[in-house]
């Protein structure tokens, strides 16, 4: 299955980007993810909402890019994917701090399952809708 | 090379049918491959859940072949799937090096999440050890890796019964 992704501003403070991943997230799509991230935050971006509703799967490479949007909506380099476990690592201290402006609305069973299995979850605001998602991060 | 002949795996009968699916080695094929996994687990009467876990599990292993296993150079992987004693066990067959994921470290997630190096080691071989019942690795005769992924079919969740 595709996935399609769909990219939704939210006027406000912070301007709000809604990130809709559509289908199944794999080894062969995440870094178009990654890309609309960065698209998101170079255009003003300052709140990131990944819409999963309609997301049907995860691999850990759609870990992978969340992980990366953590980075990049922190105004970080995001992690080089040939870096490599050990390098990626090091980082690991730093990310115990949650990300405070990246929330994720609506996952479906299998991909909450993989983001507690894999302590992801500690990571990310996780929101029941998009609009609660939104109004977390502009304090609505 | 006479692959339909050669004897890949020495494990009993199933119980019943034994499906296959063939794919070249890109991660353009890891659809295809779910898609695969989760008709055999329906098909097999395995849960909702089982189904899921063993589509996650396989999408790992099989990605990690692909990236790691072949690094972009041309192979085939050969996904076979059979119920044997009530559970449903999905086989990698592959090519490339002799990899174990069963004998490689666990990543420390007691701290922070360690984000995964995409398609390969770490988080994606954590999930596709904890997602399965039963993982085994062996050797493929001639060269490559046979690995099995092993979930039981599960009572029917709730929501379904």
């Amino acid at each position: 299955m595709a996935m399609t992704i769909d990219v939704e501003r939210v006027e406000g403070n912070p301007s709000v980007a809604v990130v809709s991943l559509d289908g199944e997230l794999d080894a062969s799509n995440y870094e178009r993810a990654i890309e609309a991230v960065r698209t998101a935050y170079a255009g003003g971006a300052r709140g990131l909402v990944f819409d999963l509703s309609n997301l049907g799967f995860m691999a850990s490479s759609g870990l992978f890019a969340l992980h990366s949007a953590l980075r990049i909506m922190r105004g970080d380099t995001p992690p080089d994917p040939e870096g490599g476990w050990g390098a990626l690592h090091e980082m690991a201290a730093d990310h115990d701090a949650t990300a405070a402006n990246v929330r994720l609305a609506s996952p479906q069973e299998p991909i909450s399952r993989v983001l507690e299995r894999t302590g992801m979850s500690r990571l990310f605001g996780i929101d029941e809708s998009r609009d609660e998602a939104i109004a977390a991060l502009q304090g609505a | 090379m006479t692959p339909e002949s050669t004897p890949d795996l020495t494990e009993p009968e199933p119980d019943g049918e034994r499906r296959r699916l063939r794919v070249p080695a890109g991660v353009d094929q890891l659809a295809e491959v779910r898609s695969f996994v989760r008709t055999a687990g329906a098909d097999f009467g395995g849960s909702q859940r089982a189904a899921d876990d063993l589509v996650q599990a396989v999408d790992e292993a099989a990605c990690n072949v692909m990236v790691h296993g072949y690094r972009g150079s041309p192979g085939e992987l050969e996904i076979e799937a059979a119920l044997r004693d009530g559970r449903i066990e999905i086989s990698v067959l592959d090519r490339g090096p002799t990899f174990d994921p069963t004998a490689a470290p666990s990543p420390d997630l007691t701290h922070a999440p360690v984000p995964p190096r995409p398609g390969g080691m770490g988080l994606g071989i954590h999930l596709l050890r904890t997602m399965a019942d039963e993982v085994r690795h062996h050797d493929r005769p001639g060269g490559g890796n046979v690995l099995t992924l092993v979930r039981s079919i599960d009572q029917p969740r709730e929501e379904e019964a």
